[in-house]
Order: C-alpha cells, then structure tokens, then sequence
C-alpha cells in the first residue's frame, strides 16, 4: 500500500472533495491499484524521450487583436447560483 | 565577534506583473479595457471558463510580450508552452490558470541601475512570460461595510486580460534599488507602448521576495512579501521587511519561509493567514507550441526606440542638460520626440527643455493629450526660442504669443495679437516711454536718488512697468539700461 | 419502410424531393423515440419542441424554393456533453443542474446550418468516464439488442438511439474508445476521427489532449456524408488542424484491392470472447476475398504500457477539465453561507459521482510536484513511445484490424470490484486516442452464437487516414452486409 487512508484524504481534499468513510475506503483502494498499474513506467527507459504534447508539430494559431463582444452576457449571468446585479455571489473571503 | 559588528544584506528579487496594451483579451474577444464599465460587462464563454470553452491565443499579446522582453535585454525563446496552473479561487473561473510560467516567451535579460553608492549595478532579469489575469472580488456586507463582511463579490472584468510577469534574479539590495529597478523597467515597457502600466489602473502589481544574508554565515529564509500596488508601498514594505528580519536575526530568531502582505494602511506586512495556495502544472493540452520565427523577433527589434534610461543620459551628456530634466523629457516617447523634433530645428536645448518641461507638459497634462496632438508644433516652438535667444521677445511675451499659438494661431498672427512688432523697441521709443514712466513716478524717483535702492528693488519696478508697456517686447537689460542712464542724467 | 428506419441520405433525398416533408420524419423518429424510451433509457433529455419547430422550418424553406442544406430535415441525437444553446446541457452529471449553454458547440452550428434537426441529448458517463453509461447521473441506458446488457459507453445513449431506429444518425466523443466501443457493442457503425479532424469547441472536456467528437450511423456511407459536414478547420479551437482534408470523405469507392491490412502481433495471445474470434476470421476473409493484403505489425509498447499511459494521461488532464466546478458561476450549487472552501467541497462532493470523484483523485495525486515527473510526466514520455510505435508500424501497414473489446456487451450492474480491471478492457481502443490515430468501428455482419449479440471490430488508420478507413469500411460493408435496426421488443 503506498497511501493511506490520511494521504488519499488530503489528496481528495485538495481537489475540493470531501469523502464519506465509505467512500474513503474506495478511494484508497482505487489510488492504490491506480499507482501499482502506472508504476509500470519504471521498467522503462525514458531518460532520452521528449514528452508527449501535440499530436503533431502544430504551432499555436494567433488570432487578430480585435474586439468582438459576446452578445448573450445576459444568459451567462441567468445562470448564477446566487448574485444581485451584474456580481457574482461567494462566502466572505478572509483576505491578509 | 560582538552582536554589534554583525553585518546583514538583503537579497530581493521582485515579480511584477503587467497589463500588456492589447484591444482585446488574451484568450477571447472580450474587450481589454474595462475601466470605467459595470462589474461582468466583458465576459464569454471562454474569459468565464464555461465548460466546453477553449482558448485561443491574441496575436498582440505574444507581440507586446516580445517587444517588453527585448526592452528588457531580454532573449526570444521560441517554441514555448502554455500549462494549466491548477488552484481553487472563486476568481478562477477554470481552476487554473493557462500561463507560460518557466518557459517564457524572453529570457536572461537585464537593466543597469545605481546602487546605493552610486556605482553601477546590473540587475538579471531570469524571465517574462505570458499569463492570463484572473477575476477581482470585492469584500463587502450587505450595507456596504467592509469589515464584518459576511459576503464576497465577484467581477470577472478582468478575466483573461493579458498579462506578463516579470521575474528579476535576486541581485536587489535594497528598498531604493527595488524602486529604481522598477521606475526603468516601468519607463521601458511603456515606452515600447508594450503597457500603459497605469499604477492606479493596477496595469502594474509588485511582488517581492526578501531575504537576509548575515556576516556570520547565517541566511535567512525568503519571504515572500505580496500586496503593493505602488512604488511607494513596494519601497515600504521592503524597508519594512528588511528591518524586521533583521531584528528577528539579532535577537537569535529564525526568518520563516511565509508569504506576507503588506498592509498600506498600517505600513506593517503580515503573515498571510490563509495557508498559500497548493499550485501544480500540467501542459495546456488546448494550445499547441508557440512560435515566434526569427525574422519576427529581428523585426521587432530593429523597430525598438532609444530606451529611456539611455536617451535621458545621452541628453545629460550631449545636450548639457541636468539628470532630473532629462529624466522628465524622456519619461515617455512623445515628448522625447517633440523635445528632440524642437533641438533638431536649432532651438538651444536647455531653453527647449525648459519649455518642455513647463509649458508643453503643463497643457498636456491640462488638456490630457499626448505631445503628438499639441497645437504649437516643435518647429514653431524652435522658432519662438529662437527669437527668445536672438533677443527679440522677452521669455514673458514669449509666454503670451505662446498661449495664443495654442489657440491655433501663426507664431506672426500669434505676436501681431499680442501687438509684438518683430525686431523688438526702437531706441527712441524706448527712451520715450523711459522718461514718461519716471514723470509719473516721481516719489520712487527721489528714493533711488536719495540712495534708498540698495537692493535695486525699485528699480526692478520701474524696469517692471515699462516692460509692461511694451508687452515684453523690450529687452530687460536695455530698459535697466535706458532707467540708469535717465536717472544718470537728471 | 417506416421513415424512422430510413438512413440519413435516404431522409434527406426524400425530403428534398417531396416525397414525404421533414415533419412528417421528425414525429415518426419521435414516435419510435417514445415508443422504446422506456425500455432504453437512451436520452437524457428529449428536444421535441425545438426539433418540431425546427423541421417545420426547413419544410418552410423547401416550399419557399430554398435549398436548406445536405441534411435538410434529418433528425439527430447528441451527446449531452455537446453544448448546445438554450437546451440543458448535462455531461451525465448531476453537477451542472439545469444548466443551459449560452452557446453552440461548432458541430452542432455546423449540423444545424447543413438542415438536421434536433431530436433530443443523450445519456453517456458521467462527463464521458466509464464504458458502460453506467455512472450516469440519470441510470443506465440498455442496450437495444438485449436491454439486460449495456450498451457501452461512455457515448452509450447515441448508440443506442441510432440502433434501435430513433434516429439515423447521433454524435458521440471518444476519448479512449467512446464511439468505437458502444457502436460495436450495439453493432452499428462509430468514427473516431483523427485528432484535430473535428472541432472540440463547445465539447465538455475530459482528457482534451485525446477527445475527439464523431458520428454514429447504420452505413458508412452516411457515416462518410455526416463526417464531410464535420471535418472543418475551426478558428475557436486552436488544436483544429483540419484544413481541407475533409475532402478524403468525399467519395468512398469501396476498392481496396493491394491494400496492406495488418494484424498486431502482440495481441495474439490475448483473450477474445468465441464470437469476437470468429468475426475476426470472417473480416479478415472478406478483406482477403476483396484483395487486401494480410500483413503483421508489432506494438509492444502498446501492448504493455498504453493503458496506464491513457489512465495517467486521462486522470490528470480531467481533474484540471473538472476544476471550473464549484458552483459560483453556474450549475448545482449549494447556499453559501458557509465558507469558501465549504461551499466548493459540498457542491463538488455532493455533484459528482464516484468514478468522476476517483479519477479527480488520481489526477490529483499524479500532478501533485512530488509525483509528477515519476507519473505525470513519465506518462507523457510513453505516449511519445506509443506514438512513435504506431507511426512505424503504418511504414509497413495501410491500416490495422483488431477488436474493439475483448468481450461482448456484459450485463447492467455486473461490475467488477476491481476499477482496474475494467480499465484494460479498453487496450484495444485506447492507444489510438493517445496516438491522435482515426479508428473506424463496424459491424461485422455476425452475431454471436450465444448471446445473440452483433459483433463489431475496428480499423485503425495512419493519422488523416479516416477517408480510407471508410472505404475499406465500404468494401466489407458490401461483403458483410450493414447493421440493421434492432427491435427492442416492439
């Protein structure tokens, strides 16, 4: 077993999950099984291999600098969960 | 070795980040300046991170990246790579943030400053790269209050703007050399028109990282110190931090690795209460490499002006005019070159920088124009010195016939309004208006005489009263001239 | 014939030529739709306002002497994880509540704009993770055939909708074998399309270096007719490469004739279920009868490494795809009174379901700095290996024939305890996606002796290939017969 129950937990945590005991359980399984299946790399030699990025040597296409207002601000605002006016609504943040 | 003969210097890198000058966003064609609208006007599917939006890269913003890049000594790296930096913040629409981070666009530049002896200094630059900007929230309770908020609000304006952060080695000493470091590194990038770099817009945020190296081998931990808005409080804090850390090494502490912030009301940093943000890379697999093929970065290059820093020198050097004027003159292009356009027309350049500096400073900053859109042209401003130099307008006619160019006049149309007959006051008139102006002054008259002037403030009177009425035509020295030799002769 | 039964180039030619109006179409697929819905649970959500005013439409524009495009009037079905304007838009999850696109995904612009017509969005894994449309938030969809198996997935809802007769063609992503594995196990045809062949904007994303949308049809010829719509260079997606190679599916001639077809040799011993077996024997017979040449290829590292390579892959790129939720700007929420940090784990914990919130964790746990390069990175690396492994093996090969799955569709509910068991039942679909390869998935004319279950295999192409897998498609199509609609009991 290479992470327990409180390292699975904080991992879960950092991706803003909170797990049920049960469900803890799973996860701590499945993370495991997870790890033992890509600790394969380690048989290979991969010193000399560039990563893998783009599925061929693309270049990143530029757009022109030119302002096009998106039209339907109204209907991306319709979907707020909570907000008055034009603002988005969260719990208090402690700044500092 | 006594507690007293323990010597401390600070090391400090600096982070800044930047608003490069686009028109739009720099993943979407949301407009980039949202400065005087109403919270969540700019925003689309993508600056918003709705699902199945996807980035797509603003040409501007990888050629004013480039251009800041190679004003700051900087080389081109090409291809480069967008990754996704991964944190939770409500002003993060994605969850991350797409950023070029430690494979930027420029790399292993530099500025010359001054160190605090005056000696020259080169500050490394390790890097600027591309990013994007994030959201602004607002902390406030449902009457406004600000403290006791139970309620924050966000403003995703800002989102996606195009940024640049620029990231210098730790070859900072001081609170000073910070602040000189980032006046030129802010004159630059504004110069090359890469950021308007407005303060007050928050086009420019200041990050430092401070440490203390101490004479008995001892260092201690960086700190980073976030939360400065202006060279003032970049200056502070960094004050600020280097005497606290060197107070916690004297008395036997330890400086902690911490994220602080400064706080500009209380001048004090902080420890961060929130524990710093767990960020972690992957590649941004929604954009393929980055290229910026040679001839570009060639072209770009060849278009750079003189930079700032080196034309305020030069000026010192060449035109004899003082380091605070040139300063001034150079602080940004257009009225560098108007100045530059005036000297080239023959206008003695401590005279044209004077005027510069007042006058065509002064109706800019009331007309809030740019030197380019001033009325008065620099070949009419050499013109008007010149008369100024050949002694044929005194510099307060010159002032009035100036105004009157302002309104869109001929500098003849300008000095005929003012009733300035070209070639100055004839000798008899002059003469004329000599003996009058003592008749009717008679009481001053008799102080001089009576030896009362020791200061030569009454004469300086007289003198007053009748370049008046010649609307400054006459030339000071001949009138003070023309008054001793009547008073001579009663 | 039912209209519902027709395929899409039969629909849009009698449309075109009057013979029945896209009305009338639109409520006999719809009719069928309800007819079987209850047995198969395809759908999540049915657009038949929407789809009815849009049929009306083009019936008006026909009479009106317009020509309304290539698939004027032909009804279509879309994955819920395709954006689609004004239409709940659900990636299979309960996290994005009711939420409505405020915008198109470029497929559908380019349906709708080519005629089809909306018929409803289907059901599919939670944000397409899973191989059975079993982690759907909206239960499982059967499989036409025997509605006590799955139909696969995670595009499960599509296949089954263009199997059963809903529709004569649906949209589906495949990010590991999405489209190819749920048309073989519903024994219809599936593209998935070379990686940059068709725009990804306004797709959900999951792993975004390896998604890709394509169709689903009863004929490769509509599926040839639906892809020449598709294939289009799309400015808002910067890893669309397209350019003009749609054209390759312009004419199928079905000739194959001296085409090298290869069999991978490290796949040999591997376990295929009897009626897989004897499908390959046929396929390969009727490859051989039309002229082909049977050759052999080797991919070792596919064998061995390609599925922790997909699963590394995947992981880490979703959990960054999945960070933007946390209910502030849109979907399920939570009241947030509580803290920051509460309001994100209760709506992330309570909105995603437990494959999603596993594979969250792993692609956490991968990236994080201490693992990245050891898992993360390392996994990129293979990928460079896989690629490389196929690109040789296509020196010697025109395309590859292999299974899609190992077995047949298993029962609803049969899950294995162990995720990763389950997970290298994709080898042999996966490595094509971490390639950016084409793989064609048809039916094989067979149906397994016991189940009673159609029995489909895959072509794999060199990249931009997908015209000429489709017409090998059309040469075993002709041997073989096409897929027929199943009955679903009624």
């Amino acid at each position: 077993m290479k992470l327990d129950r409180d390292e699975v937990r904080a991992i879960a945590l950092e991706g803003r999950l909170s797990l049920t005991d049960a469900e803890l359980e799973g996860a701590v399984r499945y993370i495991n099984n997870f790890l033992d299946m890509v600790d394969r790399f380690k048989e290979l030699d991969l010193k000399d291999v560039e990563p893998f990025a783009f599925a061929e040597s693309v270049e990143c296409p530029l757009r022109e600098d030119v302002v096009d207002v998106f039209p339907d601000r109204e209907e991306i605002l319709a979907a707020r969960s909570d907000g008055t006016e034009s603002l988005f609504r969260v719990p208090r943040i402690m700044e500092e | 070795m006594s507690e007293k003969e323990l010597i401390f210097t600070p090391v400090i890198g600096i982070e800044i980040h930047i608003q490069l000058r686009t028109k739009s966003k720099i993943f979407c064609t949301c407009s980039a300046d949202y400065t005087n609208d109403e919270p969540n006007t700019h925003i689309c599917p993508v600056c918003m991170g709705l699902p199945g939006s996807l980035p797509v890269l603003n040409r501007a913003v990888v050629e004013q990246g480039m251009i800041a890049g190679l004003a700051l000594n900087c080389s081109i790296v090409s291809p480069t790579l967008f990754f996704r930096k991964s944190y939770y913040y409500p002003d993060l629409p994605k969850g991350f943030q797409i950023t070029q981070s430690d494979l930027p666009i420029a790399a292993s530049g530099w500025l010359d400053i001054k160190d605090d002896a005056g000696a020259p200094k080169r500050i490394r630059i390790n890097r600027l790269h591309l990013e994007e900007d994030v959201g602004k929230l607002h902390h406030s309770a449902s009457d406004g209050r600000l403290e006791g908020a139970e309620t924050s609000w966000v403003d995703y304006n800002r989102s996606g703007l195009p940024l640049a952060e620029i990231v210098s080695e730790p070859d900072i000493s001081s609170a000073r050399e910070a602040v000189e470091y980032v006046t030129m590194l802010r004159r630059r990038v504004r110069y090359v028109g890469a950021s308007d770099v407005d303060l007050e817009k928050g086009m420019m945020r200041f990050d430092a990282n401070v440490s203390m190296k101490c004479s008995d081998g001892r260092w201690g931990r960086k700190v980073e110190v976030k939360n400065m808005n202006s060279f003032r409080a970049l200056e502070r804090a960094i004050d600020f931090e280097i005497k606290r850390q060197i107070k916690v090494l004297k008395d036997g502490g330890e400086v902690l690795q911490e994220t602080r912030h400064w706080n500009d009301a209380r001048e004090v940093t902080r420890a961060s209460r929130v524990k710093e943000f767990y960020r972690k890379f992957i590649v941004e697999p929604d954009l393929p490499p980055m290229i910026v093929a040679p001839d570009e970065v060639e072209r770009a290059r060849a278009t750079l002006p003189e930079m700032p820093d080196r034309k305020a020198a030069r000026y010192a050097r060449e035109l004899g005019l003082t380091e605070v004027d040139a300063a001034v003159l150079t602080d940004s292009p257009d009225v560098a070159n108007y100045f530059e356009a005036c000297v080239a027309r023959g206008a003695n350049p401590v005279r044209a920088g004077n005027w510069t500096r007042t006058e065509v400073l002064r109706v800019m900053g009331e007309r809030r124009i740019d030197a380019t859109e001033l009325p008065v042209k620099p070949e009419a401003l050499a013109e008007l010195i010149r008369l100024i130099d050949d002694g044929k307008l005194s510099t307060t006619l010159a002032k009035s016939v100036f105004d009157s160019m302002l309104e869109g006049l001929s500098i003849e149309e300008a000095m005929k309004k003012g009733g300035v007959a070209e070639g100055g006051v004839g000798e008899g008139a002059l003469a004329k208006l000599v003996a009058g102006t003592l008749a009717a002054n008679p009481d001053v008259v008799d102080e001089i005489k009576a030896g009362k002037d020791v200061k030569g403030k009454k004469i300086k009177f007289l003198q007053g009263l009748i370049m008046r009425e010649t609307k400054g035509q006459a030339r000071p020295d001949e009138v003070t001239a023309a008054i001793e030799a009547a008073l001579n002769s009663k | 014939m039912r209209l519902h039964e027709s395929g899409v180039r039969e629909i849009a030619a009698g449309i075109r030529a009057k013979k029945f109006s896209a009305l009338e179409v639109f409520e006999d697929c719809l009719a069928r739709t309800t007819a079987c819905e209850g047995k198969i649970s395809a759908l999540i959500t049915t657009a038949a306002d929407e789809g009815r005013q849009q049929a009306r439409r083009i019936d008006e524009r026909l009479a009106g002497g317009e020509n309304p495009g290539p698939l004027a009037g032909v009804p279509v079905m879309l994955k819920d994880n395709i954006c689609t304007r004004g239409v709940r838009t659900t990636a299979g999850s309960r996290i994005l509540g009711d939420w409505a696109p405020p915008y198109d995904a470029t497929v559908w612009a380019l349906l709708r704009e080519a005629g089809a017509v909306l018929l409803g969005k289907t059901n599919m894994d939670e944000f397409a993770m899973g191989n059975t449309c079993g982690t759907s938030a909206f239960g499982p969809t059967a499989n036409p055939w025997d509605v006590t198996r799955v139909p696969g997935g995670s595009s499960g809802g599509s296949a089954a909708a263009v199997a059963a007769g809903y529709v004569p063609f649906a949209l589906g992503s495949d990010t590991g074998g999405s489209i190819r594995q749920p048309a073989s196990y519903c024994g219809i045809c599936g593209l998935k399309p070379t990686y940059g062949m068709v725009s990804r904007y306004g797709l959900i994303a999951y792993g975004s270096s390896l998604d890709q949308i394509g169709p689903f049809t009863r004929n490769v010829e509509d599926l040839a007719l639906v892809m020449r719509i598709l294939a289009r260079q799309d400015s808002k997606d910067s890893t669309s490469t397209c350019g003009t190679r749609g054209e390759c599916f312009s004419e199928l001639r079905g000739d194959i004739k001296g085409k090298r077809v290869a069999l991978v040799r490290d796949f040999r011993d591997f376990t295929l279920d009897p009626g897989i077996a004897e499908a390959m024997k046929r396929t390969i017979a009727a490859l051989e009868s039309a002229g082909a040449e049977m050759v052999e290829v080797s991919l070792p590292t596919v064998g061995r490494y390609a599925v922790a390579c997909y699963y590394a892959i995947a992981a880490s790129e979703a959990h960054t795809n999945l960070a933007r939720f946390d209910g502030v700007r849109y979907g399920y929420t939570v009241s947030s009174s509580a803290g920051l940090k509460d309001m994100f784990q209760e709506v992330r914990s309570h909105g995603f379901g437990a494959e999603v919130k596993s594979r969250i964790i792993a692609g956490t746990c991968l990236t994080e700095p201490v693992r990245s390069e050891q898992y993360y990175v390392a996994a990129t690396r293979v990928r460079s290996l896989i690629a490389k492994e196929f690109a040789e093996a296509f020196e010697n090969a025109d395309c590859i024939l292999q299974p899609v799955t190992p077995s047949l569709a298993p029962e609803i509910g049969e899950v294995d305890d162990d995720a990763m068991k389950g997970y290298e039942s994709d080898l042999y679909t996966l490595p094509i996606n971490m390639a950016g390869l084409p793989g064609y998935s048809f039916f094989t004319g067979g149906y397994d002796a016991e189940s009673g279950l159609p029995v489909g295999l895959q072509l794999v192409g060199p990249r931009w290939s997908d015209g000429e897998l489709l017409n090998t498609g059309l040469a075993l199509e002709k041997i073989l017969g096409a897929p027929v609609i199943a009955k679903a009991g009624i």
